[in-house]
């Protein structure tokens, strides 16, 4: 998007924190030059000079409410002047005026549905376009446990009011963690990505006509963690070490915390080692995969 | 016992959502998308090289970085390249 109306594209972020005491996150611009290139990130202000903060709620302490997750840029309310939505890791959204090329309003408003602050379970992904194609912009959203959500623009134009969530795309319930949990609800372990079907946790979206069909599609974004054998070593054999390991595991963290640096040390040590230990059998990876879906 | 086993094929034939075809795992080249660990990608669909036809940028967690992938044309997308500043890849400072 061109965010300081030159007519060159830009890339504009949020960034989760300033690891200020409230956590506060900024807008990070990569300002396009002509010729395809970009420069280095730098802070987007509000028309005050100062960087653009979510607004916080009462106290100075850590603010959720404040740490950035994405950031959309759009006429909102179509005064023909590029508007700012951003979401956070409450799950909420708030919306920065437009005050012409570059410059937006140094306070936000949250942004309601019925009344209430419009809100995902966490980690609010805004992107605005025209879902329903009535002429105003509807807002689609991920979340922290996947899925994509609909808030359907009941309003107009110009005084954009939203709907009650919808659910596009249910949340994954979790399957982008293969690891993990107590005794009752360790699952078994599925080696490889062969069996994914579907987007994981941490979804992020994106609506366009991918396929050029004119419907509207959605692309999400996700986080997953795979497991893989280790080289040399069959699934029959991973998979039985890996129970065993995971028993170690859940015996070493319901041991008391450490106490002291010394015994902080001393049980870092010993996750790394426990963590090495697997290595020999199995290995995890973290990624993100892109899942596209075509409207029918 | 019975009741259960006439409804689950009911259920399980329900559609999920009524606007959607089955998720399809976007691949570049011969490859799945994928993000540096540990993951996140935040995709967008957009005209980054300027040659009429809409791309793949895919941001992620690791750095900030921003991979994209051409759009070749027939369908398919091209092996993905980091979003330079200046030579340098570009990254975009505390990144979620």
């Amino acid at each position: 998007m061109d965010v300081n109306g030159d007519g060159v594209l830009d890339v504009l972020s949020g960034s989760y924190s300033r690891q200020d005491k409230d956590m506060a996150g900024l807008f990070q611009v990569l300002h396009g030059e002509k010729g395809g290139t970009y420069r280095k990130a730098e802070v987007l202000n509000g028309s005050d000079g100062q960087p653009l903060l979510l607004p916080g709620g009462e106290g100075d302490g850590a603010d959720i409410s404040r740490i950035c997750t994405r950031a959309f840029a759009c006429d909102l309310n179509g005064d023909g002047k590029l508007d700012l939505v951003a979401g956070n890791f409450g799950g909420t959204f708030c919306w920065f005026a437009g005050e012409g090329p570059g410059k937006f309003a140094p306070k936000a408003t949250w942004l309601k549905a019925g009344g209430e602050d419009m809100k995902v379970e966490m980690h609010s992904d805004p992107c605005l376009v025209d879902w329903d194609k009535d002429g105003d912009l509807d807002l689609v959203s991920g979340s922290s446990s996947g899925g994509a959500f609909l808030f359907v623009n009941e309003g107009s134009k110009t005084e954009p009011k939203f709907g009650a969530m919808q659910t596009l795309v249910k949340a994954s319930g979790g399957h982008g963690m293969v690891l993990g949990g107590d005794d009752a609800a360790m699952p078994e372990v599925t080696f490889g990505d062969a069996h994914l079907k579907g987007p994981g946790d941490d979804t992020r979206v994106w609506v366009d006509d991918v396929n050029g069909d004119g419907k509207l599609d959605l692309l999400v974004g996700d986080m997953v963690t795979l497991v893989h054998t280790a080289k040399g070593v069959d699934e029959k054999t991973a998979r039985e070490k890996l129970a065993a390991w995971q028993k170690k595991q859940q015996a070493f963290f319901k041991q008391p915390p450490p106490e002291g640096e010394a015994g902080q040390q001393k049980w870092q040590k010993e996750y790394e080692a426990l963590e090495k230990e697997k290595e020999a059998f199995a290995k995890d990876e973290m990624t993100g995969h892109v899942w596209l879906y075509l409207r029918k | 016992m019975v009741t259960l086993t006439l409804f689950v094929p009911l259920i399980l034939a329900a559609p999920q959502g009524p606007q959607f075809e089955a998720p399809v795992r976007m691949k570049a080249g011969d490859a799945f998308v994928a993000c540096e660990a540990p993951g996140f990608a935040c995709p967008t669909w957009h005209d980054v090289d300027g040659d009429g036809k809409k791309d793949l940028a895919v941001g992620q967690f690791k750095d900030g970085k921003i991979k994209v992938y051409k759009n070749t044309g027939d369908g398919k997308l091209a092996t993905g390249e980091w979003l330079l500043a200046g030579k340098k890849p570009a990254e975009i400072p505390g990144v979620w």
